[in-house]
């Protein structure tokens, strides 16, 4: 709609200004032709007033084919046309106006039409309309810029968010003061044992705050991560931790976000290992078919450990939508979702008593697969 | 003699627990739990008199595990990174343990549970009844067996005398609760209380029966048939 029409106040200010529009036009009749004001009045404000409302039409007219996207010799004949046609309209209306007031048979309520009369009528209606054209030009091109500005603020916005969601997901805090506390329990038990532990988590968070400088790196390397924390994992839960990683040769080679895979790991360990009473295995698994790389996530669940589960990390039922799935899993769909669009998909179910969680990305062994650098 | 229970789910933290209670020889432990379902089983059976009790564990948080027993005294929590559970109460009110923590704020925390042994806190009080706070699941302890429900799974809810009964997944369960203060920590668009002794789950809603001119029944996907008041029916009307 068109900003003007839309507001009643602006509405109001907007033919008050016709209003004005209309004066000035009876007094060019006044002292051009020699009319009297009562005449130039009566036939000057009811036409400036009618045409008031054929003027906007020019917003969609400029909307409809936007500055950024006419050539110049298209805008011309466009601009063209649309002031001719308005310029016939206000030309009608003028004619039709005086006539009207010709039937009423008095005589301060006509002015005298010559030939001439008509086209200068027309040529200023048509004057008119192109200036409004102009301005409605200039007025779009403001306010997408406007636009273009708001959406880049709110892109950064996004992006500042998924930096400190990332720096969090980097520092991981409860894994980490876990970890010192196991360290600190191993000390005075198994000092051996304390600087291995020690050394693990240096790695891992070394390699951390390195992979997560790179848009992209092959899997290889991402699983290594995960290694390096299932290794930590281990220390912490002794034989209750099972690891069981099979990713084919073609597949290491594929380039992958860095820390798609490890927060999966983390959630297998953390609700199939550490919550069960039992001992357990966390699969991972990784093989290309065609143009795709399926990544698979899988780790055992308790039946009466899985609607705690379903609740604190993922709904019951799959879905390749953010709608359903649990925190964990919705950040991964998310950055996903700005890296490959509908190109990924990320679902989860249960099965056999295991609660699996599946990814599938375009196959790509070079780094250029759209991955926007950090 | 202080007879005191661990809980935690890693060993390596049972046993940091173990090696800082050598230095008082008046305290024995009596048990250890790697989860909260035997926490509360182990409280409620060996009535300990201080327990060492880790927030995040497996299938029960530390806090659930209190409000199952109902325990209001002799509690120090033990804790990696918990911001929201430590933020929830009150920190004077209730001790609590930051891992990694030191032997002598470990003995810190002991010589205070020492001097407030078997006398309630407010801090564990407000724990314990819990009335604030939205629910996120349902728990419900039957003798030794403790249930937990995800509250989609959950149908309706009845109140019978003192007790509500919960009907979740074709079984119903008791629990001593006011209907009332469940409703209160309820999700309104998705629990409605569409009569003085009945909460209803929208979702799982199939149809509403009008029985007369003023009186209404609703129909459940289970095929429960749960009675509906007028001031039931306006407020379940402005739901769906």
């Amino acid at each position: 709609m068109h900003p003007v029409l839309s507001s009643l106040r602006a509405l109001s200010w907007y033919l008050l200004a016709w209003l004005a529009g209309g004066a000035a036009f009876a007094s060019v009749l006044v002292v051009s032709m020699q009319t009297p004001w009562v005449n130039a009045l009566w036939f000057a404000v009811p036409v400036c007033l009618a045409y008031a409302f054929v003027i906007p039409s020019a917003y969609y007219v400029c909307r409809a084919l936007p500055f950024t996207r006419r050539r110049l010799a298209v805008g011309l004949v466009l601009f063209a046309t649309a002031s001719a046609i308005a310029g016939s309209i206000g030309w009608g209306l003028c004619l039709v106006w005086n006539r009207f007031s010709r039937t009423l048979e008095l005589d301060w309520a006509v002015i005298e039409w010559t030939h001439h009369t008509g086209w200068a009528l027309f040529a200023a209606a048509a004057g008119v309309y192109l200036l409004s054209l102009l301005l409605h030009d200039v007025m779009i091109a403001l306010e997408q810029m406007r636009d273009a500005q708001r959406r880049e603020l709110q892109s950064r916005v996004l992006a500042h968010e998924a930096e400190l969601q990332m720096l969090r997901m980097q520092i991981n805090p409860h894994f980490l003061f876990n970890c010192l506390n196991s360290i600190s329990a191993l000390t005075s038990m198994d000092a051996v044992a304390a600087r291995g532990m020690t050394i693990a988590l240096a790695q891992y968070f070394r390699q951390t705050l390195s992979l997560s400088e790179q848009s992209s790196i092959p899997l290889a390397q991402e699983i290594a991560h995960c290694q390096c924390f299932l290794d930590i994992e281990a220390m912490r839960f002794g034989d209750k931790l099972g690891i069981d990683i099979a990713v084919d040769g073609v597949a290491q080679t594929a380039q992958v976000p860095p820390m798609v895979l490890q927060p999966l790991v983390e959630n297998a360990v953390k609700h199939g290992i550490a919550r069960s009473t039992r001992a357990g295995t966390v699969h991972i698994k990784g093989v290309v078919r065609g143009a795709w790389l399926h990544l698979r996530v899988d780790n055992p669940v308790e039946d009466d450990a899985q609607s705690a589960q379903s609740d604190t990390f993922a709904a019951s039922s799959a879905t390749t939508h953010g709608a359903g799935l649990g925190l964990g899993l919705r950040n991964i769909h998310q950055r996903l979702q700005t890296l490959y669009g509908d190109r990924a998909r990320i679902s989860q179910h249960v099965a056999e008593h295991r609660f699996v969680v599946e990814l599938a990305l375009p196959f790509t062994t070079t780094g250029a697969h759209g991955v926007h650098s950090p | 003699m202080i007879r005191a229970l661990l809980v935690d789910d890693e060993t390596l933290a049972r046993r940091l627990l173990r090696e800082y209670l050598q230095a008082h020889e008046d305290v024995k432990i009596i048990g250890e739990c790697d989860n909260g379902f035997d926490a509360v089983k182990a409280i409620t059976d060996l009535q300990p008199d201080l327990v060492f009790l880790d927030i995040q564990m497996p299938r029960l948080t530390g806090l659930e595990v209190l409000e199952l027993t109902q325990r209001d005294h002799g509690v120090i929590f033990t804790t990696a990174y918990d911001q929201y559970a430590v933020k929830a109460f009150d920190l004077h009110a209730v001790d609590y343990l930051l891992k990694p923590f030191s032997q002598v704020r470990f003995d810190e925390a002991l010589a205070r549970a020492r001097r407030l042994m078997g006398q309630p806190t407010a801090g564990l009080q407000a724990i314990t009844t819990h009335t604030t706070g939205k629910l996120e699941r349902v728990l419900i302890r039957d003798r030794n067996q403790v249930h937990v429900l995800a509250l989609n799974t959950v149908a309706s809810v009845e109140a019978q005398d003192d007790y509500i009964c919960i009907h979740a997944q074709g079984k119903s369960y008791l629990k001593t609760q006011s209907l009332s203060e469940l409703e209160g920590r309820l999700d309104p668009t998705q629990f409605v209380r569409v009569h003085r002794s009945w909460i209803v789950n929208v979702g799982h809603l199939k149809n509403i029966d009008r029985l007369s001119k003023d009186s209404f029944v609703a129909v459940l996907h289970n095929g429960q048939q749960i009675p509906i008041s007028r001031a039931g029916h306006e407020r379940i009307k402005a739901l769906i």
